[in-house]
């Protein structure tokens, strides 16, 4: 069994990753990648202490977590659909107008 | 090569979790969109084999289906279907890019000086154990029963909040993504 400081170190590295390509980077599509990963280090740290305390609370949380996760990429990915239909671009820096 | 093969299975959690992070660190950095979708998918693997080693059988499985099966396939489907290389980013870093990464590495500092005690103090040796038995009663019961009970009984009513969300989210989905011409 790791140690619970290994756990929770790995899962801040990847928290900073994700933090880093969503500042970073101009895509979209990529953006939204990142914040996925960001809401997996989350439900990493989430099982860790689910583990640690020996009750099952943070594990049924880090599994809604992943519904609501589900539920945000499906709303992201078709908002960037309609951006790409109506702009032509997903370059984040392009989209700077409130007016369709 | 015996000793190392006994070395690695100790520290199974060790690898995915460099495994996951190299494949986020591919996902961050990969100039071309299906590159940075297929280190996406090797993270969530990783994080997948991650849970598993770590005790939590049924949200490494869950894990494996809703984001390798799911929502990977989803991100491959938008990156086909919107066309990237019209938009190409010129570079792949920007004018902000050294402030972020700066902002980064300073947050990451902060809190390694915080936890710098805990991680690698006098107390590390003493360190937060992940407790061996999940269960507290003394039941046997598996990882998946164990969450059912406490998703269906302590937590039902989130679970039920939690599916008209899904509901409200994928009919807002379709309402956004249809053409104006029905």
């Amino acid at each position: 069994m790791p140690s619970m400081n290994l756990v929770l170190l790995i899962s801040f590295l990847l928290f900073s990753i994700g933090v880093a390509g969503v500042l970073i980077r101009r895509n979209a599509l990529i953006i939204l990648m990142c914040a996925e990963l960001m809401l997996n280090a989350a439900n990493l740290n989430l099982i860790a202490f689910a583990r640690h305390s020996g009750t099952v609370t943070g594990q049924a949380f880090a599994l809604m977590v992943m519904g609501l996760a589900a539920a945000e990429v499906a709303i992201g990915l078709a908002i960037v659909v309609a951006l790409y239909r109506k702009k032509n671009t997903i370059t984040v820096d392009e989209i700077n107008l409130l007016k369709g | 090569m015996e000793q190392l093969l006994i070395k690695i299975g100790q520290n199974l959690f060790l690898v995915f979790g460099l495994m996951a992070l190299g494949g986020a660190a591919t996902m961050v950095l990969a100039k071309n969109a299906v590159h940075s979708v297929i280190g996406f998918l090797f993270a969530m693997l990783s994080m997948a084999g991650c849970y598993l080693t770590i005790g939590a059988e049924f949200m490494g499985v869950a894990q494996l289906l809703v984001y390798a099966g799911g929502i990977v396939v989803l991100f491959l489907f938008v990156v086909m279907l919107v066309e990237l290389s019209k938009s190409r980013e010129k570079g792949l870093f920007q004018r902000q890019t050294p402030f972020a990464l700066v902002l980064v590495v300073a947050g990451a500092v902060a809190f390694v000086g915080v936890f710098w005690r805990t991680i690698f103090g006098s107390s590390a040796a003493e360190a937060l154990t992940l407790s061996p038995n999940l269960m507290a009663q003394g039941e046997k019961l598996g990882n998946a029963q164990m969450l059912s009970r406490g998703l269906f009984a302590e937590y039902l009513l989130p679970f039920e909040i939690l599916s008209v969300i899904l509901l409200v989210a994928l009919v807002g989905a379709v309402v956004l993504a249809k053409t104006e011409r029905v």
